[in-house]
């Protein structure tokens, strides 16, 4: 219990708001991974400076609970998701057995180093976070995105024009430090109403509590694919947001394979088809 | 009030007296809004003239005024990333952005926040306490009527009072909480901010409001129901034959003999009770409310700051020490009966 005070302090502090955690059950996409399973490691990236807790393989943290990033197949136990395709992926160039150790989003930096060797879990590249661990070169774009009802005729061309609206979003997240900003400096009056699960969002908006939902791209994408009483209205471009691959700073050695497996993976066209298999062919950029 | 009460309390009242003159005092020395904002610097007030003219305004300027001290931070968004900090006492402005004056300045903020000053009734330690008194007068008049439901010799009242004392001690409050926000309206259409103005912009933390009420009090009234049922059931069973021989009929019995004397022995129980729904009142936060735990918890993970847990624990302090004295009180003027 105290280990895991400590460790949950240690990483609110790290966190510092800046997070594109949470959780989420969209369902419908409980297929079993989509490709490159079986594809022989043709030329394994040399892994041998790295450090890993234990040889021949790569443990990775990971909250599974947001989907579509990560999230348990219907049989409850088998972590799936496009972050989890990724490293695996990943693992595999590298001649690694990729391991998921599911943890709870408190805490999951602090155990970087300690529980598993990496966190690949939907983590946007802050400065603040660069301070404390190195990441990744980023592995997908991330915008945020306002979510309204199918049936809602509003019009949404900036997040200017939520004004006087009530908005859903998940807390401590960049959504949340984003519109709690164009509150707090006054540009919009807007009433945040923030909840600890993504998906306690959308029941709000489906139940017609709120408005709208401020919710990140790429979460919403995975919604609009499994349901249909949602749209996206707005994708605020000018910002985007890099989700990358988090490990321990001295771990450079690893950084640098990790790059060169995700530089192959993305030449040989592997991420761009795991995103439209997770995201649909639509969502792309 | 007797002089001879007021003699006993003399001492406490020159102490509560003088605190409130010092207070006075400070106050009225305390810097004003303006003469703190004056002191920000030539770059922050550029980007405040800047604000004025732009459809996307960047400063946050946030002003806590706290009886004797005040505090003002301006901090800005985007690439240019700037923050001041004042704090405002006796007639001096210090900058808090570093040191002791962090501190202060820190702690007049978390407990402006927590408390829920500028905020409506739906914030903070507000929220807390109406909630909690609300949710406990509720429960009282509900367990009265479920304890006599339970006790009466009527076979179907015993039996559906009982049902609903073992539903609602049975199965969560927090799922209790979710249930009757998101799953009622679901199945039967309808939204809880819909039953206010739908202009008014609050109506969204009205209607979790009245969802958390209605799930808590229900709730509540399963436990009260066994504290007064255990009241009622202590009192001499003589107490019922004497009623009784005086010709007396049961709701007679019940509303001038039993119920007056058992009060006094609720009271220690109800007491517990409310302290406990003062404790649980943090569980809104899956509702999207912001209670005393909530919002220091969203301080703790948003500026890293350990510290907001002291002013918190004070806070909920102060509250319980507060309806622990009228519990007091109101224990005391029911034992008149014993």
């Amino acid at each position: 219990m105290k280990k895991r005070i400590v460790a949950a302090l240690c990483a609110a502090m790290m966190v510092l708001g800046l997070s594109a955690c949470g959780a989420g059950n969209a369902g419908g996409q409980s297929a079993g991974q989509s490709s490159g399973e079986d594809k022989p490691a043709a030329s394994t990236i040399d892994v041998s400076g790295a450090k890993l807790m234990s040889d021949g393989v790569l443990s990775v943290g990971c909250e599974v609970g947001y989907p579509p990033f990560e999230d348990f197949a219907e049989d409850g136990t088998t972590p799936i998701g496009y972050d989890i395709d990724i490293i695996t992926a990943v693992a595999e160039k590298l001649g690694l057995k990729a391991n998921i150790i599911n943890t709870a989003w408190d805490g999951i930096f602090a155990g970087i180093g300690v529980n598993y060797d990496v966190t690949c879990s939907a983590v946007t590249i802050t400065p603040e976070r660069q301070e404390t661990m190195i990441f990744s070169t980023p592995y997908i774009n991330n915008y945020q995105a306002v979510v309204l009802l199918a049936d809602d005729d509003r019009k949404v061309e900036s997040f200017n024009d939520l004004d006087g609206l009530s908005i859903a979003l998940q807390k401590e997240t960049t959504s949340d430090i984003l519109m709690s900003d164009y509150k707090s400096t006054g540009t919009i009056d807007v009433q945040i109403v923030a909840n600890e699960k993504v998906t306690s969002c959308f029941t709000q908006l489906q139940n017609g509590e709120v408005d709208a939902v401020v919710v990140d791209s790429t979460v919403a994408d995975g919604y609009i694919n499994s349901s249909d009483a949602f749209k996206i209205v707005y994708k605020d471009e000018s910002e985007p947001e890099q989700f990358g691959i988090a490990m321990a700073p001295d771990n450079t050695e690893l950084q640098k394979a990790i790059n060169q497996a995700l530089a192959e993976l993305e030449a040989e066209g592997f991420i761009k088809e795991t995103y439209d298999y997770w995201f649909g062919a639509t969502a792309a950029e | 009030m007797k002089i001879a009460d007021l003699k006993k309390y003399s001492k406490q009242i020159i102490v509560v007296a003088v605190i409130v003159v010092v207070c006075i005092i400070l106050a009225a020395l305390k810097p004003g809004k303006d003469t703190l904002l004056s002191m920000t610097s030539p770059e922050m007030q550029k980007m405040i003239d800047a604000d004025k003219s732009s459809s996307r305004k960047r400063v946050t300027i946030t002003y806590n005024s706290m009886l004797i001290i005040n505090y003002v931070s301006l901090s800005t968004s985007g690439a240019n990333v700037m923050s001041e900090r004042y704090v405002g006492f006796l007639g001096k402005v210090y900058p808090a952005d570093e040191g002791a004056m962090k501190v202060v300045g820190q702690m007049v903020n978390y407990s402006y926040r927590m408390l829920g000053i500028g905020e409506n009734l739906m914030h903070g330690a507000k929220l807390t306490i109406l909630l909690t008194t609300l949710t406990v007068i509720f429960g009282v008049l509900l367990g009265t009527i479920l304890a006599l439901g339970k006790i009466s010799k009527k076979k179907i009242l015993s039996k559906l009072s009982g049902a609903y004392i073992f539903f609602f001690r049975g199965t969560p409050l927090l799922i209790q909480i979710f249930v009757v926000y998101f799953t009622v309206p679901g199945i039967f259409g309808f939204a809880w901010r819909d039953f206010f103005n739908a202009a008014d912009t609050e109506a969204v933390y009205k209607g979790a409001f009245m969802a958390a009420l209605i799930a808590f009090g229900l709730n509540s009234g399963a436990y009260c129901a066994e504290i007064v049922r255990s009241a009622i059931q202590s009192i001499d069973k003589g107490q019922f034959e004497a009623s009784k021989a005086l010709g007396m009929n049961y709701a007679q019995t019940m509303t001038r003999i039993i119920i007056p004397q058992s009060i006094r022995r609720m009271i220690p129980n109800v007491s517990n009770e409310f302290i406990m729904v003062l404790k649980d009142a943090s569980l809104v936060f899956a509702i999207s409310l912001m209670d005393i735990t909530t919002i220091s918890k969203n301080i703790m993970t948003s500026e890293g700051s350990y510290l907001v847990f002291i002013p918190a624990l004070v806070i909920y302090l102060l509250i319980t020490a507060l309806f622990g004295f009228i519990f007091d009180k109101i224990e005391k003027k029911f034992s008149v009966y014993e």
